[in-house]
């Protein structure tokens, strides 16, 4: 068994590489289409609105720009892996630099909205599916329908106008509270760097500024937890094992939430992976709404700016952080689920 | 010919409840999805807000059309309360209310233009996008998917992982990237989003090709000495189609949704041209005081995509409910 399980993580992860490799090709004829001559791509590099040809010319040379195609492929792919992601056509540093000072931000966003989410997603699709046919059930549905297809500006914007404006429980927009100074950057995610420097009131301030846009996120994307974890605990309670814990005289509660959930739990963990990607992406949304300073804040303002290669470092990062969360899930499923592993 | 008694005697199209609906109808036409949608009201109400939303889409885009043609720009807007581009300031970011009724029930804008017309004068591109995008992913899915599930091999293994990439990135951070690289307007956004919508329904037809590529019936076309192009045109795709129904009109949802996300940032928008999108950014320096200058356009997008996803829905239930996106 334990070969067995070597042999479906090699094959994934195989799997996993292939995939990233097809990504960056795709990143890269995007990059060349984009910006066609070796020339124009200097220009970028330098910064230097004056540079002369000759500057130009050891800076291709120097950056390889005129060698055929697959050498530039290969150089590239090299240079994604050891963390460089091109030069920014805007501010003319380094791609890594401008990320590391907003992905933190993004993750730490991403992943507690994440993490409500789908807390929220599997308690009502389990209580969904303890009253199936029932007006809970119904309620529900209806709740996470009207979600599911509300454009997620709109779900930013009614949050911030009834919490933030009319009731003025929450700030609005920001990271933290500007007039603040922030402890020393350490991981780059402002609650976690609070947390190190024990400065508990830019901690404070920080986690007030996260609640509306984490919550934004989570709204988004518990749907779709809501009704998969409905469907495969509909599919527990139905299990022999079920009833016999029933026949044992367990309540109902000790049923629902002792023996069906953990077993209904399993297929949540693939969707957790696809729901990561569809969190980033409404981040990008959400973090413009509430200006909220991290990657997708940074990476409307390239749009804005036509900064081309800010948008495609965007593109390769967040394809990057989603093959590694389905890499992680699927290894995740077949420790949970033995049976996949044969596929 | 060969293939009803080969069906009805396989014990296998009895297992499961979808493989058992599908040998009970296998001539259903619209007219049984329409019976089938109608027992349900939320569904049906659905149903009649897509429709709507449809023909006044199509009827405002023939209107707009004629304008162009004839010269006439009034007829662009006969159909509408106001005009949608004339400049009124006197009657700038009015609240939503019932005085001059219909025009201002969503309130005005920050140029007097009443919201509910700017709305409703954008309805085609919306529509358009929606049938446009989902119509081509079907098409370029289906080909793309059914021959890779069908034929297997290197053939599927290069499929999968080129699809693999493709689904890594969030739609609307790839649909970014692609139309940033095709250029501004309302076509190009078109493009892009059809670039990047095939490869789910790749995934689907593929994994419908699996499991039919191995049925009786395909055996016995097979030995009867169909080509495999053959087999994959009578057989493998119209038996694939069903299931594709219901997730094809949940997504139509989606992509006005990913459509008004790239207006939102900007994407694809002219300053002549209203778009859903669009209008509710251009509320948020007004927001919190003028608040429906931004919510209304985001709650008209709402409605309608509820409706796809109700009637998506519902259509869901029909073909056993589990479906893997």
């Amino acid at each position: 068994m334990v070969s067995n399980f070597g042999l479906f993580v090699v094959r994934r992860a195989i799997n996993a590489a292939v995939t990233l490799v097809l990504l960056i090709a795709l990143v890269f004829v995007l990059l060349h289409v984009l910006v066609p001559s070796p020339v124009a791509m200097a220009r970028i590099i330098t910064g230097n609105p004056r540079a002369t040809p000759a500057i130009l010319a050891s800076i291709i040379k120097a950056n390889d720009l005129d060698a055929p195609l697959y050498i530039q492929f290969y150089n590239y792919l090299i240079g994604i892996l050891h963390g460089n992601f091109g030069t920014d056509t805007l501010y003319h540093v380094p791609e890594l630099q401008e990320m590391q000072a907003y992905l933190p931000v993004t993750l730490e966003l991403v992943v507690v909205g994440q993490i409500i989410g789908v807390l929220i997603g599997l308690y009502t699709g389990a209580i969904a599916a303890a009253n199936r046919n029932r007006a809970p059930d119904y309620g529900m549905k209806a709740l996470y329908l009207t979600t599911w297809s509300a454009p997620i500006f709109l779900v930013g914007f009614i949050m911030q106008l009834v919490v933030a404006y009319w009731l003025n429980l929450l700030p609005a927009t920001g990271v933290v509270d500007p007039t603040l100074i922030p402890p020393p950057a350490v991981t780059g995610a402002p609650i976690i760097d609070a947390l190190l420097a024990q400065n508990w009131v830019y901690f404070w301030s920080a986690v007030q500024h996260l609640i509306l846009p984490a919550f934004a996120i989570a709204v988004i994307g518990f749907g779709l937890v809501t009704r998969l974890g409905r469907a495969s605990m509909i599919d527990a309670l139905d299990r022999d094992y079920v009833k016999l814990a029933y026949m044992k005289g367990l309540s109902k509660g000790k049923v629902v939430w002792g023996t069906a959930f953990r077993n209904a739990m399993i297929p949540i963990i693939t969707l957790v992976a696809l729901l990561f990607a569809f969190s980033v992406g409404g981040a990008v949304i959400i973090e413009d709404v509430f200006a909220y300073h991290g990657m997708g804040f940074f990476t409307v303002n390239a749009i804005y700016n036509d900064d081309y290669t800010a948008v495609l470092a965007f593109t390769v990062i967040t394809g990057i952080a989603v093959i590694v969360a389905n890499f992680v899930a699927d290894i995740l499923y077949a420790v949970a689920d033995p049976r996949v592993r044969l596929t | 010919m060969a293939r009803r008694p080969i069906r009805s005697s396989g014990q296998v199209a009895l297992k499961t409840g979808s493989a058992a609906a599908e040998t009970k109808d296998v001539k259903k036409g619209a007219s049984f999805y329409l019976e089938y949608i109608r027992k349900d009201k939320p569904a049906f109400v659905g149903l009649l807000i897509i429709a709507a939303f449809m023909l006044f889409a199509i009827f405002e885009a023939i209107m707009q059309e004629l304008a162009n043609v004839i010269g006439q720009p009034d007829l662009g807007w006969m159909l509408l309360p106001t005009n949608p581009l004339a400049l009124t300031f006197d009657l700038k970011l009015e609240p939503p209310s019932l005085a001059d009724f219909p025009a201002n029930i969503l309130g005005t804008n920050f140029q007097g233009q009443s919201i509910l017309s700017r709305v409703l004068y954008a309805t085609p591109h919306d529509a358009a996008a929606s049938v446009i995008v989902v119509g081509s992913a079907i098409v370029v899915g289906m080909f793309l998917g059914t021959a890779a599930g069908y034929y297997g091999g290197w053939v599927d293994e290069i499929m999968m992982r080129l699809t693999d990439a493709f689904l890594a990135l969030p739609a609307l951070v790839l649909a970014i990237a692609v139309a940033i690289l095709i250029g501004g307007g309302f076509t190009a956004l078109l493009y892009a989003l059809m670039i990047i919508w095939w490869p789910t329904y790749a995934r689907f037809f593929r994994a419908q090709a699996l499991t039919l590529r191995n049925k009786a019936y395909v055996e016995a076309s097979k030995l009867s000495g169909s080509n495999s192009f053959a087999i994959l045109v009578k057989h493998i795709i119209p038996n694939s189609v069903d299931p594709i129904i219901a997730y094809a009109t949940l997504d139509m949802g989606t992509v006005i949704l990913t459509y008004a996300a790239l207006a939102f940032l900007g994407i694809g928008v002219s300053s002549d041209y209203p778009e859903w999108g669009a209008e509710s950014a251009a509320g948020l320096q007004f927001f919190p005081l003028q608040w429906w200058y931004s919510i209304m356009p985001g709650v008209v997008i709402a409605i309608v995509v509820v409706a796809f996803t109700l009637v998506g829905d519902r259509l869901q239930d029909l073909i056993g409910g589990r479906t893997t996106y």
